[in-house]
């Protein structure tokens, strides 16, 4: 388990970056602000020159342009993550609301909508290199009888009917199977959920988790598998039939 | 398979069937028993009466005779009377047996036929009756069918399968040994001739609003009767295929127009996020160049190129989202976000230091369910609005939680001459600008987008009424939750 995960404290390599975008400007203008921050970054014009690179060294985390010419940055991060898991982040003009949103979120650890601000990013890239240590082996997660996560596409089975998560949710819900049945402190979700930009504090965790269990629990008054830790932090169980014991689905 | 129809014939088969409506048992033939009837009436009379004359001939005279005579009259009549009933009923029963069949087969029970025994006229009589209920009961199962085959139908089936399921169902219905629909003029599926003992071709026209638009042909067996009344039923049949095809030819016209609607909606939506993407890009290039520039030489004129890149951005980002909303493409994420550190953050983005700004949070720390990224274009476009539209003045921003409603209100004020009666009512729609006041800058879209956002992510903005010594106010309304752990 990864502990609680500070801002630029990434063990003693600085996190290698490989920046795609089609536009060179952009590029030189973005690696340099990378650079500055600490970070080792190497660039691709596009996904064929982002390839010949993956060949030579493998980064820590892609940021790439979901628009260029020859290879987009969607088939890229498609045709990568069957190769191994690193983490993505997209560069788009779509957001969260946009209906394209979900078909990015399988492939993408996070995306950036553009115009973006650098400090913004730069509070992503963070976010996402927190996440590195979490490892959810499977892609359904089956918590009980009435419970299964399908983190990728952001969904959760309740009583055999999908229900959406939002990113954030998502976020925390990785984190906590990434630990399942362990506690997880109220600061390490706060760390993972949300990037150092958007102001959150620990009531967002609180109401996230509240509403969370609205969303997944039978009976959100007696909930069986998110679980308080009061004044610590929360975590997740597996219940029922004794096949979904902790260890054997994640 | 399930098929009502037998079960409710094996039911009845199973019932007693001859039980009260008697058979024809006399083994005599009918003319038989009609000459037989005539000779007693006839003879039965004058028989009696030589008896009588040879028995008083052998009595002689006798004083008796009379009486004897008189006793012996009456027995005679009594036997004849007596022998003319019997036989009279033996007469009419094999008719009322006829009778109450008739009477069966009007009520609509056609499965209990007479029981024929013999070979007489009375017998034939019953045959041609029996025949008549089969046929009856043949054309009903025919025609019950054809309904069920008609109900089964749906438009969205299509025309092809539609097609194939009508011939199939035309030779169960018809016990014909094959059948094919051929679309198009009837006239090109030249007629087949009758041939005694071969199989019997059969056809009808499918028709669509009077117009032919095709035929059903088929084959009956050799032995199989085809009446007038088996061909109705068949154009019948015909006539509502026709019907059928003709619903799920317009059906798929209408479906192959949505899904085209469909795509070319798709298709303008990836060719907007293209074209929004790609002015974001040239946009994120020119305000990070005059940011870095700026923060090596501070000059006003490098911050305003970084402003205005910023603010364009902004009004590309909400034309996409205008489509979006169109479409019905954007579905907002119910996230947990403060509202106060959003609404500094976005003034700072709109960038005008210089004017006088205040935020009193009076939210007791309850956050909002919001969509971050969509609650900025709101938060930009309303204070961007009373920035604007304020004068000089300042713009105050009130942030309130309603518990007992469980939610937050915003409240945006300027303090500039207000909104014109005239123009509140039209104040949020497309490409409105207040009137020709507001003509002079934005895009129009700014408080439609925020409306039309705000609705979308369970909460409502409205302009408040007016008020002395204020401008403008507009509240921003969002679901919220109380922060309890």
């Amino acid at each position: 388990m990864l502990s609680g995960g500070t801002t630029g404290s990434y063990g003693t390599n600085s996190p290698r970056i490989l920046l795609v975008d089609d536009d060179p400007n952009l590029l030189v203008v973005l690696a340099e602000q990378l650079r500055e921050d600490g970070f080792e970054v190497t660039t691709a014009r596009d996904g064929t020159e982002a390839l010949r690179r993956l060949e030579a060294a493998w980064p820590d985390l892609l940021i790439v342009d979901m628009m260029m010419p020859r290879k987009d940055g969607l088939s890229l991060a498609r045709e990568i993550k069957e190769r191994a898991d690193l983490p993505i982040i997209v560069l788009s003009a779509i957001d969260a609301a946009d209906s394209k949103a979900n078909l990015l979120e399988e492939v993408a650890e996070d995306y950036v909508t553009k115009p973006y601000h650098y400090p913004e990013l730069r509070a992503r890239i963070h976010r996402v290199l927190r996440r590195l240590g979490d490892r959810v082996p499977r892609r359904s997660l089956v918590l009980g009888p009435a419970l299964t996560l399908e983190l990728h596409r952001r969904v959760a089975i309740v009583d055999g009917r999908p229900v959406g998560l939002t990113p954030t949710e998502s976020r925390l819900l990785y984190s906590l199977a990434a630990n399942l049945g362990n506690t997880v402190p109220t600061e390490t979700l706060l760390a993972r959920g949300w990037a150092e930009t958007e102001d959150a504090d620990p009531s967002y965790v609180w109401v996230t988790m509240r509403r969370l269990r609205q969303k997944l629990e039978r009976d959100p008054n007696h909930p069986v598998h998110l679980l308080t830790v009061r004044g610590i932090g929360y975590r997740l169980v597996a219940t029922g039939d004794g096949s979904a014991a902790p260890g054997t689905t994640g | 398979m399930i098929d009502p129809q037998g079960d409710r014939r094996r039911d009845r088969e199973s019932e007693p069937s001859t039980e009260a409506f008697g058979t024809f048992g006399s083994r005599l033939a009918f003319r038989t028993r009609i000459t037989l009837a005539l000779v007693a009436a006839a003879v039965v009379p004058l028989a009696t009466f030589g008896i009588v004359l040879v028995a008083s001939g052998l009595l002689g005279t006798d004083t008796t005779l009379p009486r004897l005579l008189l006793f012996a009259i009456v027995v005679v009549i009594l036997l004849a009377v007596l022998a003319a009933y019997l036989l009279a009923a033996d007469l009419t029963r094999p008719l009322r047996v006829i009778a109450a069949a008739v009477d069966r087969v009007s009520a609509g029970n056609l499965d209990t036929p007479i029981e024929v025994a013999g070979e007489d006229e009375l017998a034939r009589l019953a045959e041609s009756h029996n025949r008549l209920a089969a046929d009856l009961e043949r054309r009903n199962r025919e025609l019950e069918r054809i309904l069920q085959a008609v109900e089964a139908s749906s438009p969205r089936d299509g025309v092809d399968w539609l097609v194939g399921r009508a011939a199939a169902d035309a030779r169960e219905a018809f016990g014909l040994i094959d059948s094919a629909i051929v679309l198009g003029d009837p006239a090109s599926v030249p007629a087949e001739e009758t041939i005694p003992g071969e199989p019997r071709p059969v056809r009808a026209e499918l028709r669509s609003g009077g117009e032919p638009i095709g035929v059903l042909v088929g084959h009956l067996p050799a032995t199989r009767r085809w009446e007038r009344a088996d061909q109705d039923l068949l154009e019948l049949f015909a006539r509502e295929v026709g019907v059928a095809l003709r619903n799920a030819e317009l059906f798929a016209r209408v479906e192959a127009q949505n899904v085209q609607l469909l795509e070319l909606d798709a298709a303008k939506d990836d060719f907007l996020r293209g074209v929004s993407h790609n002015l974001q890009t040239p946009l994120t290039s020119i305000r990070a160049y005059a940011e870095q520039l700026a923060a090596d030489h501070p000059d006003r004129r490098l911050e305003i190129i970084a402003e205005q890149a910023e603010r364009l951005s902004r009004m590309v980002r909400q034309l996409l989202t205008v489509t979006r909303l169109e479409s019905g493409s954007l579905r907002p994420a119910a996230e947990v976000v403060a509202l106060a550190p959003r609404v500094r953050r976005a003034w700072e983005a709109i960038a005008v230091q210089e004017r006088p700004f205040s935020l009193e949070d009076r939210s007791g720390g309850w956050l909002a369910i919001a969509d971050p990224d969509q609650l900025d274009q709101v938060l930009w476009a309303l204070l961007d609005n009373a920035v604007r539209h304020g004068g000089d003045g300042p713009v105050d921003v009130e942030i309130a939680a309603d518990e007992v409603a469980g939610r937050l209100r915003l409240t945006i004020t300027d303090h500039g001459p207000g909104v014109p009666e005239a123009d509140r009512a039209r104040l949020f729609g497309r490409f409105e600008r207040g009137g020709a006041r507001r003509a002079e800058d934005g895009s129009g879209l700014g408080l439609y987008v925020s409306r039309e956002l705000s609705r979308a992510m369970g909460g409502d903005l409205v302009l408040e009424p007016a008020a002395p010594g204020r401008g403008a106010a507009f509240s921003l309304y969002l679901p919220g939750e109380p922060p309890l752990e």
